[in-house]
């Protein structure tokens, strides 16, 4: 059973307790909007910004450059840093789109980034970082039967900024879009590829 | 408190001048979700009053002055739209009188916030009352916590706000504009549901302590329905998958 | 209208300008297409008129008061409109509360241009004796900021105006309480802006176009007429490409006023 539970409602005893929940005289109480997991016995957060973690892969953009260290915006209240080294083999201009994968978080706000690469061309959206790991799917598979009906090139960062390059841009937006709306529902999967189908059908008529 | 002398009759037969019971609210509806922009928003519809809420944040302190490297500042604006009253067009921008209902706003949710879970951020809480009739304030802390929890601020509790007034020996709960203007006393309050603790509570007239007491509890009782349509609010959201958001109305 | 919209307005309006080098614009929009368009009147009971405008995702409520005042010292017989804009802080991350910005003040201007210039009003028939005019006050509220306010601004002030109905007067007072007369309304203006990025001229440009702008020019008209212009930024047009934006302009009143008539019937 999957219910959706809001701030300041008992959370059930035996809930995992992570950031979204928070105890008050010996009861558990949430602190978000969520879905409660009754199986995993934890609660999703629904809304919401997003809060680095050490490992996540995030999508930004170079904001200035000084010697070998980029500060890199990354939508969210705090800064992400990237310090690239020899290995990285690559420079950025002040604008550049990459994608890059956090190693560190110092003080909740500034976010150590390392593995960057360039995403050129193309365009980038902003999602609610709580709908990424429903974009992006099972194993990423939702993401990629988006790439692969569309013919784009996509890269979900968790901070809720996805890269996209294709012709089709527009279908692959629809259904991210699609997804963000409905994030909370089952059998996502299936509609999103009938809509994908029908929408790319659509597209070439008007192309020929 | 004006002019008593021209004071209209407030109860007839022991009914309000609007046919409510002395302990009946007035009609709420809440959208959660309506603005595209913003992190957070409700449209409230209370009475005749209409507010709209919007959350931003948390995001980046804009004056890294004024920023605490330990915890989320907190800022409100509650503005009232020049065409929103019956009668004339008043002027545009915050006076003095919306000044305070923004600090004293902005004090309740300071503390039911977890300013520590974003240190070094800024969360902006704006209060538009687009059409007023009495009690925009309880109002407005109704809406703009529907706006928080829908923009995922980490919250302990959804508050709620609502008024009670006394017009001769009698508690009204929820004063319109008329009974506002006349009443012996106006004492709006903003509530924590899980512990029914008071996080604003104003008043101005007449009031013996007994009759506080009284005023609270039915506070805390209204609260009961005012809290459902809080969350019936933000639940709506997840029910109405194929529902376009700005469609309708708004 | 062109504001400082931080690094991922950029990024946005570097791929409008290289879809636009293609000759596409964002979801396949047409040139010369307005996104959806919808209009709702009365979302403000107490006010003597009111509609709310969605172009898009651009979201605008417009309020009108009447009250009583006197005439300008240069137009004694006749009444008084009064535009004003807000950008409300809530609309985008990017506005501010504070002092009336440059933004908003032209927004207002723009607006109220147009419909002065075509006589929309008959202001002459708001005279009530000596002086003693209605003043007309609308305030332009933006709720949601995705591009082009002025198309907006003008659609929502326009509605809101066919749908005020006047208060009563009497013994020198307006009576609030009795309103049924509706506005003196000679004429229906609507505006239609466009942008310029290097030789590609679009209109309705949403928020990411708006970034990309060289030049842009807002066109009123009332069906028949040109009746207000302005130009932004610092690009140039031609007289060409103003010829052809001035047709298109009056070609898609029928479009706008339509939008507008069946917004103010609908009961």
């Amino acid at each position: 059973m999957r219910n959706i539970i809001l701030p300041g409602m008992l959370a059930p005893n035996e809930i995992e307790k992570t950031e979204n929940v928070y105890i008050e005289n010996n009861k558990i109480y949430s602190k978000v909007v969520g879905l409660y997991d009754d199986e995993k016995k934890t609660i999703i957060q629904l809304e919401g910004n997003w809060i680095p973690k050490i490992d996540e892969s995030v999508v930004g953009i170079i904001t200035s450059s000084k010697g070998n260290v980029y500060e890199v915006e990354l939508f969210f209240f705090g800064r992400g840093l990237l310090i690239s080294n020899k290995y990285d083999n690559i420079r950025f201009n002040v604008g550049d789109v990459i994608s890059a994968s956090v190693k560190d978080v110092e003080d909740y706000k500034t976010v150590i980034l390392w593995n960057p690469k360039a995403l050129r061309g193309g365009t980038i959206i902003q999602v609610k970082a709580t709908k990424v790991p429903r974009i992006v799917g099972r194993s990423n598979t939702m993401v990629e039967q988006i790439a692969q009906l569309t013919a784009c090139n996509i890269v979900v960062g968790t901070n809720g900024i996805i890269w996209l390059r294709g012709d089709a841009i527009s279908v692959a937006t629809e259904a991210i879009r699609k997804i963000e709306n409905e994030a909370h529902t089952t059998g996502l999967t299936e509609r999103i590829k009938v809509m994908l189908e029908e929408e790319m059908l659509k597209l070439n008529s008007i192309k020929q | 408190m004006s002019n008593k002398a021209n004071a209209p009759k407030l109860i007839i037969n022991g009914k309000r001048i609007d046919g409510r019971d002395f302990n009946q609210l007035r009609p709420i509806k809440i959208t959660a979700g309506i603005l595209k922009n913003a992190d957070g928003s409700a449209l409230l519809k209370w009475g005749n009053n209409i507010v709209l809420a919007a959350v931003f944040g948390p995001q980046k302190a804009i004056s890294k002055h004024f920023a605490d490297p330990t915890k989320a500042i907190i800022k409100c604006r509650y503005s009232m739209a020049p065409f929103s009253s019956k009668g004339e067009h008043s002027r545009s921008g915050p006076n003095r009188r919306a000044i305070e209902i923004s600090k004293v706003t902005k004090e309740v949710f300071e503390n039911i916030i977890f300013v520590n879970d974003f240190p070094g951020s800024e969360i902006n809480i704006f209060i538009e009352i687009l059409q007023s009739d009495g009690g925009t304030r309880a109002a407005g802390i109704t809406a703009a916590a529907v706006a928080l929890a829908n923009a995922g601020i980490h919250m302990k509790d959804i508050v709620y706000a609502v008024s009670v007034g006394k017009v001769g020996d009698e508690l009204l709960l929820d004063l319109n504009m008329i009974e506002d203007n006349y009443s012996d006393c106006d004492m709006p309050m903003a509530i924590s549901p899980r512990n029914g603790e008071l996080l604003l509570l104003q008043m101005d007239g007449d009031i013996k302590q007994d009759e506080i007491k009284r005023a609270i509890s039915m506070a805390q009782e209204a609260g009961k329905t005012i809290s459902k349509i809080q969350q019936d609010s933000l639940l709506e959201i997840y029910k109405n998958v194929d529902k376009q958001i700005g469609v309708n109305g708004v | 209208m062109v504001f400082k919209m931080g690094v991922f307005e950029d990024v946005k309006g570097n791929y409008v300008k290289e879809l636009l080098a293609k000759g596409v614009r964002e979801n396949n929009r047409g040139m010369f297409d307005f996104r959806k368009i919808y209009i709702t009147k009365d979302f403000i009971p107490q006010a003597e008129g009111s509609s709310i405008v969605n172009i898009g995702d651009t979201k605008v409520l417009v309020g009108v008061k009447m009250q009583i005042g006197e005439p300008m010292a240069d137009n004694p017989t006749d009444g008084n409109l009064i535009v004003s804009a807000e950008l409300l802080p809530l609309a985008h991350a990017e506005f501010e509360s504070g002092p009336p910005s440059p933004e908003s003040i032209e927004l207002a201007r723009v607006v109220d241009r147009g419909i002065r210039a075509a006589n929309s009003i008959d202001l002459s028939k708001l005279f009530i004796e000596s002086n003693k005019v209605w003043e007309i006050y609308c305030d332009i509220y933006v709720l949601n900021y995705d591009g082009n306010l002025f198309d907006a601004g003008t659609l929502a002030v326009m509605t809101a105006l066919k749908n005020t109905k006047m208060p009563k007067y009497e013994d020198g007072k307006a009576i609030y309480e009795e309103r049924n007369i509706p506005l003196p309304i000679n004429s229906t203006v609507v505006s239609t802006t466009f942008g310029k990025i290097k030789d590609k001229i679009i209109i309705d440009p949403n928020i990411h176009e708006e970034t990309a702008l060289d030049a842009r020019l807002t066109i009123a008209n009332d069906g028949k007429i040109i009746r207000a212009m302005q130009k932004g930024l610092s690009g140039s047009i031609s007289s060409k490409e103003l010829d052809d934006m001035a047709n298109i302009s009056i070609n898609k009143y029928a479009e706008l006023n339509n939008a507008i008539n069946n917004a103010v019937k609908e009961e």
